[in-house]
C-alpha cells in the first residue's frame, strides 16, 4: 500500500537546516493499523504529510498503491488526496462557517459526484460517528469529541483506502479518545489502512504495529496484531474485488 | 491616558504602514472630492450682503406677452426679469422705498489723458446714486454725485479704486476728468475694491464675474445715446429707428432695486406696485394677470439659480463618494483591528476596561483621519487649482477660505471617527478570556 | 458549483461583505450615473456646428473718438486681412456665433398674424461671410454685393431685400421643403426673400434648443466695434495670429483690439461649464472604481488571511487549485452581485432624483447593465490576485497551524 525508500525531508530556514527526517524507510501493507509514536519534534508529522501527499520529500522515492508520487503535478497529488486518502488532523480543521453536512461535504465536493450520492454518504458517514442528528449545527456548537468525530466522518465519507490520522485524540480526554479508537477500529477492520500519530503509549499497543521516531529516524518497531504478516497483493486483490 | 493612547496609536500605526496609508489615501480623497465641491458650492451659494440681504428687493412687474410667459435661459417661466425705461421711470419715482436704483450696463472706451495707458473698452454701471449707500459701497474718497446730476444725468463719474490706480495713480482724483467718447466725465467719488459674490445686483449676463469699475448717472440715457452692455428683451413687435423709440418701447433692458426696511414699507411699496400695474392695464398695458414680484437677496438667488443644478449634482455625487471612501477605510479598519484580536484579549486580560481598549482605537482612527483630513486638504487645492486654470472666471470660487480649511479637517477627523466607532466597538467586545484559549 | 456552502460562509461573516456590498452599490449608482451624464455632456459639446472653427481666427476690435468711420474700417481692415498669404477668407459678422452673445427674433413665413412665430438668431453679414464661417450652402447662393445694406440705410428702415436661413430654420418656417425663393417675415412684418439655404450652423446660445436656427441679414450695421472671421488654410491658424494682430495694429485708426483668438478657444469657454463636469465626473468614476477595487482587494485577502488554515485544509482534502480561486471568486462574485442589485435599485432612484429635481434627462438604462457588466470585470480582477494567492497555500498548513 505504501512504500517509502529512503525518504529524507530537511527544511530550510534563514539560518539552519532542520533534518525533519534521516533516510526512512517504511512499507505499510494494505489493510494495516500503524501507529507513530515518539518525543516532539521527532518528525511524526512531518512523515504523515509526506505520506498524504501534504508535502514532498526532499529525497527518496515513494510509492503509494503501487504508484510512484514522487514526481508528480500539483493537479494530480490532489486528486490522489482526494480520492484516496483520507486526513484527520489533531485539531480537527473543521470550516466554522459551515454546518456538519457542508463539512462532510467539502471533499466530495471535489469530486464529480451526484448530489444524491453525495447525500448518502454524507449521512452515512455523520451516522457511523453518531451524529446525524446535528447535521445542521456549526462545528463552535459542538463539543471537542464530537467536532473529531465529524473530522473522520469527512474522512470517511471519501470512502478513502487510506487513512492518515495526526494525533487524532490529542485534543480529547480519554473517554473521548477511546471512542476515536474504537471508531478508528471499526474502520480499519473494515479494510481501511490507518496510519495514526499519537502520544499515547496505550493507543499505541491497540494498532497492528507501532513505529516509534526519534530525531528524524525510525528507532523501533513493535508488532502488536496479525494483519500485517498478510501479504500485500492478497489484500489489494481484496480491496479491487 | 491621552497621550499614552496617542503613543500606542502611533506604534500601532507605524506596525503597518501600508494599510494605514492606504487608508489615509481613502480619506484623503473623499474629504479632497467633497472638499472641492463643498468650496464651489459654498462660495457660489454664499450671501453677499448678509447685513441687510432681507431689505434689500428686486422688483419685478410683468408687462409681458400675453399668450407666451416669459422664460428664462433654460425655459423656466417667470416674470420678465428687467424693465423697460417707461416702467424704470415710473418705479424711480415711488417715495416709499427707503432707497432705490435703476441699473443697466453702458459701454464706454476710455481714453486716459497720459499716454501710458492705452485705450480701452469698460463695461460701466449706469445707475442712481442710492446705488452706494444702499449696498454699502465704501468710498476711499469724495462721494456720490449730486442729486440734480442724477436727476439731470450729468456726466460725472464714481471709480473703482483700480481704475483710480490705473488712470490717477491712485492719488485723490475727485474733480478730475476722464475722457470717454466725445464727452469729459468727472470724478466725484472713488469707491475701495468692492466685489459682491455673487454679483447679485444684476443676474442677467454673469453671476460670479466682476463688479464694475466705473459708475454714472442713469439718467444719462435720456439726452445720450451711446452702447449698452447686458440683455435686452423684447416680445412685441416694434418698429424702433432711433433713441427715442429705443426709450419708448417695450424692450426690456434696466433692473430695479429697492430697500424696503420693513414690513410696513414692503407692502406699501407692493401695494403702490399694484396699483400702478392696475392703472396701466386700464391704458392697455400689461396684459398679463397682475404678476408683480419683490425678492429680498436670497430669495433672488434663488429664482436666478445662481447655484447651477450641475453644482448641486456634483455635490450630491462627492458625497456619495466620500461615503464609499467610508465604507472601505471601515472595511480596513475592521480587517485591521482583528489582526490585533489576540494583543486585544491580553490587555482585557490585563484589566482595560472595554471603555479604555474604545478609547484607545478611536484615539488611532482620528489620527489617521487627521493624516486623511491634511492629504484630502491638499487634494482640494490641487483639485480647485486644476478648476481655476481650465475654467475662465471661476478664480474667485475656486478659492479656499480659512472657514473652508478648517471645514476640511474637521470633516475629515469627523468622517473617520465615524468610520472608526463601529471597528473600535467590534474590537472592544473582545473577551478577556480569548488570549487564554487560543485556538 | 458550490453556491450555498458560499453563501452561508459569507453569511457568517456579514459585516465584511455588507460593508463591500454597500461601496459597490453606491460606486454602480454613482458611477451609472456619471457615466450618462459624462456621454451626455460630451454629446453635447461634440455637435457638429457646421462651422469650420477649427481654422478660424475670431476678432474684435473697438473704434472710438469722432474719427472713427465704422464702414471705412471695415473695409480697409477687410482688405488688408485677405491680403495676408494663407489666410483664405476674411469677413465681418454682427456677433460671432457661439459666442453666448447675439440677438434673436420670431420669424414667420406669412403675413398672419396668429401665426406661431420661429425664434431664431439673427446676424447681420455680407457676401462671404458664409464663406469664411465655412458653413455650406444646400441650395441657393450667397448675397450679392448689391444686396448689402448700409449702415445708414438699415438707421432708415430699408428692409433686406434677401436673406440666407439655415435648413433647420427653413423645415421649422416651410415644413413643405419650399423654402428657397418664399419670404420671410419679421415680427414687424417687413419681409425678406430666402435667397440661400445654409447646411447647418449654429448660433449664439449652446444651450438653447434653437441653436440650429438661424438668419442672416445682408447689411452693415452701425457700430463701434467689428468682428471679423479670418479663415486661413488649414493649419496655419496659430501661425497667422501675431501676423493678423500687426496688420490690423499697424492700420492707423482710432480702436483697440480686444479679442484675437482661435474661435475654438471662444467656443470652448461657451462650453466651460459642460466640460467641467464632464472632467469631473471622469475623475470621480476613476477614483470611484479604483478606491471600491482597492476595498474588493481588501476584503479578499482579509478573508483569503483570515482562511489560511481552511484553505490549507481543503487543500489537504483533495481540492484543486483552481477549486481553491474558483471559491473565492464565486464568493467575490456573490458579494458583487449583492451590490450590483442594491445599485441598480440605487442608481436609477438616484436618476429620479435628479431628473424631478434639476430636470436632467432620464437615464439611458443601456448603462446600468454595461455598468453592471464593468463592476463584475473589476470584482473579478481585483480579487484575482488574492484568490491565486490563497491557491498557493500549502496543505501541510493544516497541520501545522494551531
Ligand atoms: N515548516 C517547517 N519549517 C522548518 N522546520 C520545520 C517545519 N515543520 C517542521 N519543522 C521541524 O521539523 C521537525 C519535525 O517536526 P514534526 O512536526 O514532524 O514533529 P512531530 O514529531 O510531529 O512533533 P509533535 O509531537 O510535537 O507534533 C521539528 O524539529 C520541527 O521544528
Ligand atoms: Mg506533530
Amino acid at each position: 500500500m505504501l512504500k517509502m525508500n529512503k525518504i529524507s525531508c530537511v527544511y530550510q530556514t534563514d539560518l539552519i537546516e532542520t533534518h525533519a527526517l534521516r533516510d526512512i524507510d517504511l512499507n505499510v501493507k494494505a489493510g494495516e493499523f500503524v501507529a507513530l509514536t515518539g518525543p516532539s519534534g521527532s518528525g511524526k508529522t512531518t512523515l504523515l504529510n509526506l505520506s498524504g501527499l501534504l508535502e514532498s520529500a526532499t529525497s527518496g522515492t515513494y510509492l503509494l498503491d503501487g504508484e510512484d508520487v514522487s514526481s508528480l503535478s500539483d493537479r494530480q497529488r490532489s486528486s490522489i488526496r482526494n480520492e484516496k486518502i483520507g486526513f484527520i488532523f489533531q485539531s480537527f480543521n473543521l470550516i466554522p462557517d459551515l454546518n456538519l453536512f457542508d463539512n462532510v461535504d467539502v471533499p466530495l465536493r471535489y469530486r464529480a459526484m451526484g448530489i444524491e450520492e453525495r447525500r448518502r454518504r454524507i449521512e452515512n458517514a455523520l451516522e457511523l460517528v453518531g451524529l446525524s442528528s446535528r447535521m445542521k449545527h456549526l462545528p463552535s456548537q459542538l463539543s471537542g469529541g464530537q467536532q473529531q468525530r465529524v473530522a473522520i466522518a469527512r474522512a470517511l465519507a471519501g470512502e478513502p483506502k487510506f487513512l492518515l490520522a495526526d494525533e487524532p485524540t490529542g485534543n480529547l480526554d480519554s473517554l473521548m479518545a477511546r471512542q476515536v479508537m474504537e471508531l478508528l477500529e471499526k474502520i480499519n477492520s473494515e479494510g481501511t489502512t490507518i496510519v495514526m500519530v499519537t502520544h499515547d503509549p496505550e493507543l499505541a499497543r491497540r494498532a497492528h504495529r507501532s513505529i516509534e521516531l526519534l530525531d528524524g529516524q525510525i528507532s523501533s518497531t513493535q508488532l502488536f496484531g496479525v494483519s500485517a504478516e498478510e501479504p500485500d497483493e492478497k489484500t489489494e486483490a481484496e480491496s479491487v474485488a | 491616558m491621552f497621550f499614552y493612547n496617542l503613543r500606542l496609536a502611533w506604534i500601532s500605526i507605524k506596525q503597518n504602514v501600508s494599510l494605514n496609508l492606504l487608508m489615509v489615501c481613502a480619506i484623503g480623497l473623499g474629504i479632497g472630492v467633497s472638499m472641492s465641491m463643498i468650496t464651489l458650492y459654498a462660495m457660489m451659494s454664499g450671501n453677499p450682503i448678509p447685513e441687510k440681504s432681507d431689505q434689500l428687493f428686486a422688483v419685478r412687474i410683468d408687462n409681458w406677452d400675453p399668450d407666451e410667459a416669459y422664460t428664462d435661459y433654460q425655459g423656466r417661466e417667470t416674470q420678465p426679469f428687467q424693465h423697460s425705461y417707461k416702467d424704470a421711470m415710473v418705479l424711480r419715482s415711488s417715495t416709499i422705498p427707503l432707497r432705490k436704483a435703476a441699473m443697466y450696463k453702458g459701454y464706454f472706451v476710455v481714453e486716459p489723458a497720459n499716454d501710458t495707458v492705452a485705450p480701452y473698452g469698460q463695461v460701466v454701471r449706469m445707475t442712481d446714486r442710492d446705488f452706494f449707500a444702499m449696498f454699502n459701497v465704501p468710498f476711499i474718497y469724495g462721494g456720490v454725485w449730486s442729486e440734480s446730476a442724477n436727476d439731470l444725468g450729468e456726466r460725472v463719474v464714481v471709480i473703482a479704486k483700480e481704475t483710480n490706480d490705473k488712470l490717477f495713480g491712485g492719488e485723490d482724483s475727485v474733480g478730475r476728468q476722464i475722457k470717454m467718447g466725445e464727452h469729459q466725465y468727472t470724478v466725484t467719488g472713488v469707491i475701495d475694491t468692492w466685489n459682491p459674490l455673487p454679483m447679485f445686483y444684476d443676474l442677467n449676463n454673469k453671476a460670479f464675474g466682476d463688479a464694475e469699475l466705473l459708475f454714472m448717472p442713469f439718467a444719462i440715457i435720456s439726452h445720450s445715446e451711446f452702447d449698452r452692455a447686458g440683455n435686452t428683451n423684447g416680445w412685441k413687435a416694434e418698429r424702433i429707428n432711433s433713441h427715442e423709440e429705443f426709450l419708448n418701447s417695450e424692450n426690456i433692458w434696466i433692473q430695479f432695486w429697492a430697500e424696503l426696511p420693513d414690513a410696513f414699507t414692503q407692502d406699501a411699496f407692493k401695494d403702490w406696485l399694484d396699483s400702478y400695474v392696475l392703472e396701466q392695464k386700464k391704458l392697455g398695458r400689461f396684459p398679463r394677470p397682475l404678476n408683480n414680484a419683490l425678492d429680498n437677496v436670497t430669495q433672488w438667488l434663488e429664482v436666478n439659480h445662481v447655484v447651477p443644478d450641475d453644482n448641486r449634482v456634483m455635490l450630491a455625487l462627492s458625497f456619495m463618494f466620500l461615503a464609499v471612501c467610508l465604507f472601505n477605510t471601515i472595511g480596513m479598519l475592521l480587517a485591521r483591528f482583528m489582526g490585533k484580536v489576540s494583543v486585544v484579549g491580553l490587555r482585557r486580560a490585563l484589566g482595560a476596561s472595554k471603555f479604555s481598549i474604545f478609547y484607545m482605537h478611536l484615539v488611532e482612527v482620528a489620527l489617521v483621519g487627521l493624516g486623511g483630513g491634511l492629504f484630502g486638504l491638499l487634494l482640494s487645492y490641487l483639485g480647485l487649482f486644476m478648476l481655476r486654470e481650465s475654467v475662465e472666471g471661476i478664480e474667485k470660487l475656486a478659492t479656499m477660505n480659512l472657514p473652508l480649511v478648517l471645514m476640511a479637517i474637521a470633516l475629515a477627523i469627523f468622517a473617520s471617527v465615524l468610520a472608526g466607532i463601529y471597528p473600535a466597538w467590534r474590537i472592544c467586545q473582545i473577551s478577556p478570556a480569548h488570549s487564554l484559549k487560543t485556538q | 458549483m458550490e453556491i450555498r456552502p458560499i453563501l452561508s460562509a459569507i453569511l457568517r461573516n456579514k459585516t465584511g461583505a455588507i460593508l463591500l456590498a454597500i461601496q459597490i452599490a453606491l460606486t454602480l449608482a454613482v458611477v451609472v450615473n456619471a457615466m450618462f451624464i459624462v456621454q451626455q455632456r460630451l454629446k453635447f459639446i461634440g455637435r457638429p456646428t457646421g462651422i469650420d472653427i477649427e481654422n478660424i481666427i475670431v476678432i474684435s476690435s473697438q473704434g472710438f473718438g469722432s474719427s472713427y468711420d465704422h464702414e471705412q474700417t471695415v473695409f480697409s481692415d477687410l482688405e488688408l486681412l485677405r491680403a495676408i498669404p494663407g489666410v483664405k477668407y476674411a469677413a465681418h459678422i454682427s456677433r460671432f456665433p457661439l459666442s453666448g452673445g447675439g440677438s434673436r427674433s420670431g420669424f414667420t413665413s406669412t403675413t398672419d398674424s396668429d401665426a406661431e412665430s420661429v425664434g431664431a438668431n439673427y446676424y447681420f453679414a455680407q457676401n462671404g461671410t458664409i464663406d469664411a464661417l465655412g458653413v455650406k450652402l444646400a441650395a441657393g447662393r450667397d448675397f450679392l454685393p448689391t444686396e448689402i445694406l448700409t449702415g445708414e440705410q438699415i438707421d432708415n428702415g430699408v428692409v433686406a431685400s434677401s436673406v440666407l436661413i439655415t435648413k433647420a430654420l427653413a423645415e421649422k418656417l416651410f415644413p413643405d421643403g419650399n423654402a428657397l425663393g418664399n419670404l420671410v417675415y419679421g415680427g414687424t412684418g417687413d419681409s425678406s426673400r430666402v435667397v440661400g439655404i445654409i447646411e447647418k450652423m449654429h448660433g449664439a446660445w449652446v444651450s438653447w434648443d434653437g441653436l440650429n436656427q438661424v438668419l442672416i441679414f445682408p447689411g452693415l450695421r452701425k457700430d463701434s466695434g467689428q468682428r471679423y472671421l479670418v479663415r486661413t488654410e488649414p493649419g496655419q491658424r496659430d501661425r497667422l495670429i501675431p501676423e493678423v494682430e500687426s496688420v490690423l495694429e499697424k492700420a492707423s485708426v482710432s480702436r483697440y483690439l480686444d479679442r484675437m483668438e482661435p474661435m475654438s478657444e471662444m467656443v470652448g469657454r461657451s462650453y466651460d461649464n459642460d466640460r467641467v463636469v464632464a472632467n469631473g465626473l471622469i475623475i470621480v468614476i476613476v477614483l470611484l472604481v479604483s478606491i471600491t477595487g482597492l476595498g474588493i482587494v481588501g476584503l479578499a485577502s482579509f478573508l483569503v488571511r483570515q482562511r489560511t488554515k481552511q484553505v490549507g485544509t481543503r487543500r489537504a482534502l483533495g481540492a484543486q487549485k483552481y477549486h481553491i480561486v474558483r471559491y473565492f471568486l464565486v464568493e467575490n462574485w456573490l458579494i458583487t452581485t449583492m451590490g450590483v442589485v442594491v445599485g441598480t435599485v440605487m442608481a436609477f432612484g438616484l436618476n429620479y432624483w435628479t431628473a424631478t429635481e434639476f430636470s436632467l434627462p432620464k437615464l439611458d438604462p443601456v448603462f446600468v447593465p454595461v455598468g453592471i457588466l464593468g463592476i463584475w470585470v473589476l470584482g473579478v480582477l481585483a480579487a484575482a490576485g488574492p484568490a491565486k494567492r490563497a491557491s498557493n497555500i500549502s496543505p501541510a498548513i493544516a497541520t501545522r497551524t494551531v
